[in-house]
């Protein structure tokens, strides 16, 4: 891996921008994405910044699961990010359409619509849990990178 | 020419500028977490946000103008690089100087918030539009102030210069005392400048996304975001070497930390202001400007017109 390389990896690792999207959850995910926010769990800490625009965000945290209704602008806010993108698919709802799965109105999980990185269960995801799985999410970033890496002779 | 090319590219130029915008972007975040109670980013957070953004991709709506849209961080970048060229730093000697070089800076400062709005305006999207309208709006409201406050400073030191000013200013430090109520009109007027809370209604992003700056990402992002950091520190210069530039008296490498520390003090006070004061609305920061900063910023050039009388 050459230097440029590795420092762009470590810029991507140690700056991720998130967008935090609700595909029809019950809100009690999105209060707990807003918890890890907040000066108790301080994420700014691993460069984690809440951002408003698409265009300006790495992670996209999507939480609920798919609705039919919400399904084509899901597409539309993936579709606005700039590569390299990821989707993190936060609460068991968002993983697999949980207890909705089933109903006339729901698709099922993000991955249903959206290739998804990772995935963070629980009824909610705590906060603790989100900053576990994004991390796990960059750290894997590096080891996939590195893979790339040719053999030498 | 080698010096001329060294001072436009290294040394007070496009390098130096860079880390020190970056550096001081680091200084504004940190202390804004700090006060905040919270732990903050690492020191080598600006410089991580930069390289990534350098790496991503560069995404154009396509019904927005490709000349305009590309064209305008480039120009709001290159005003504020040229900004410094003007700002005495070592000693009493900027890079280059003549009479009435404020004025132009002043005028160089404002660029930026020109091309914003000219790429927002080019970028056809809803928010980006509202957000240039907002910061042109802006624009006229606290630009008065800053400039007779600013102007006043100058008038009491018989100069357009700022080399002149700077070693007015360094003669008789007592001086500076007078110009106290246009000091803190400037640092007010220069969060609107910078668009920062307060006055960050033009990218106030629980209401209109990101402003002008919404269809932008990649490397125009990353550019658009180090025109902050720079007219931050030029800002911040530019606010000492008005109104304190007590750096000027002392030998050459002393009086250029000197002066540092003094940015230092001011992008502090910025951050300190941007925590303690949540954002007005557009009408309220118009109201504030005209109805409070004016007349203040008119009091302060009557008081230096007088002095300057009973002085001489």
């Amino acid at each position: 891996m050459s230097l440029a390389k590795k420092m762009m990896t470590w810029a991507r690792i140690k700056s991720p921008w998130v967008i935090h999207f609700n595909t029809g959850a019950c809100n009690a995910c999105d209060i707990e994405i807003v918890a890890s926010l907040t000066p108790r769990y301080d994420i700014e800490r691993f460069g984690v910044q809440l951002k408003g625009s698409p265009r300006h965000a790495d992670v996209l945290l999507c939480s609920g699961p798919v609705t039919r209704q919400i399904e084509d602008r899901l597409v539309r806010i993936y579709e606005q990010m700039a590569e390299p993108k990821f989707v993190v698919a936060i609460g068991t709802c968002a993983c697999s359409g949980g207890v909705f799965n089933g109903c006339y109105n729901i698709k099922g999980g993000i991955n249903s619509t959206i290739p998804v990185s990772a995935f963070i269960p629980g009824c909610p995801a705590s906060p603790k849990a989100i900053m576990d799985g994004v991390v796990k999410l960059l750290m894997s970033l590096e080891s996939t990178e590195e893979a790339e890496k040719p053999k030498s002779p | 020419m080698a010096g001329t090319l060294f001072s436009i590219l290294i040394f007070p130029g496009l390098l130096f500028l860079c880390i020190a915008g970056l550096i001081f972007e680091y200084v504004d975040r940190k202390a804004y977490a700090r006060l905040q109670n919270r732990v903050g980013p690492p020191w080598f957070q600006p410089f991580a946000d930069f390289i990534k953004l350098l790496g991503k991709e560069n995404l154009m709506p396509c019904a927005a103008n490709p000349t305009m849209f590309n064209l305008a961080p480039l120009f709001a970048f290159a005003s504020v690089v040229t900004v410094f060229l003007y700002i005495p730093l070592w000693q009493t000697k900027s890079s280059f100087s003549f009479d009435g070089d404020i004025i132009m800076i002043l005028y160089l400062l404002t660029i930026p918030t020109l091309a914003f709005f000219i790429g927002g305006w080019y970028s056809t999207s809803l928010f980006a539009r509202l957000g240039s309208v907002r910061a042109v709006t802006q624009l006229f409201a606290y630009e008065v102030p800053l400039f007779m406050s600013i102007l006043a400073s100058a008038l009491l030191a018989d100069s357009w210069s700022l080399q002149k000013i700077a070693v007015y200013y360094a003669q008789h430090p007592a001086y500076c005392l007078f110009n106290s109520v246009g000091f803190a009109i400037t640092l007010i007027t220069l969060l609107g400048k910078l668009e920062k809370a307060p006055f960050d209604i033009p990218e106030a992003e629980t209401e209109i996304v990101a402003g002008p700056f919404t269809e932008y990402s990649g490397k125009l992002l990353a550019l658009l975001r180090l025109t902050i950091d720079i007219e931050m520190v030029a800002g911040a210069a530019l606010v000492v070497a008005v109104f304190f530039p007590f750096a000027l008296m002392f030998s050459p490498v002393v009086g250029f930390i000197v002066f540092l520390i003094e940015v230092l003090v001011v992008v502090l006070l910025l951050s300190l202001l941007r925590t303690i004061i949540a954002r007005l609305r557009i009408d309220q920061m118009i109201d504030f400007c005209w109805k409070w900063l004016v007349p203040l910023a008119l009091f302060q050039l009557l008081l230096n017109l007088i002095l300057k009388g009973a002085l001489s």
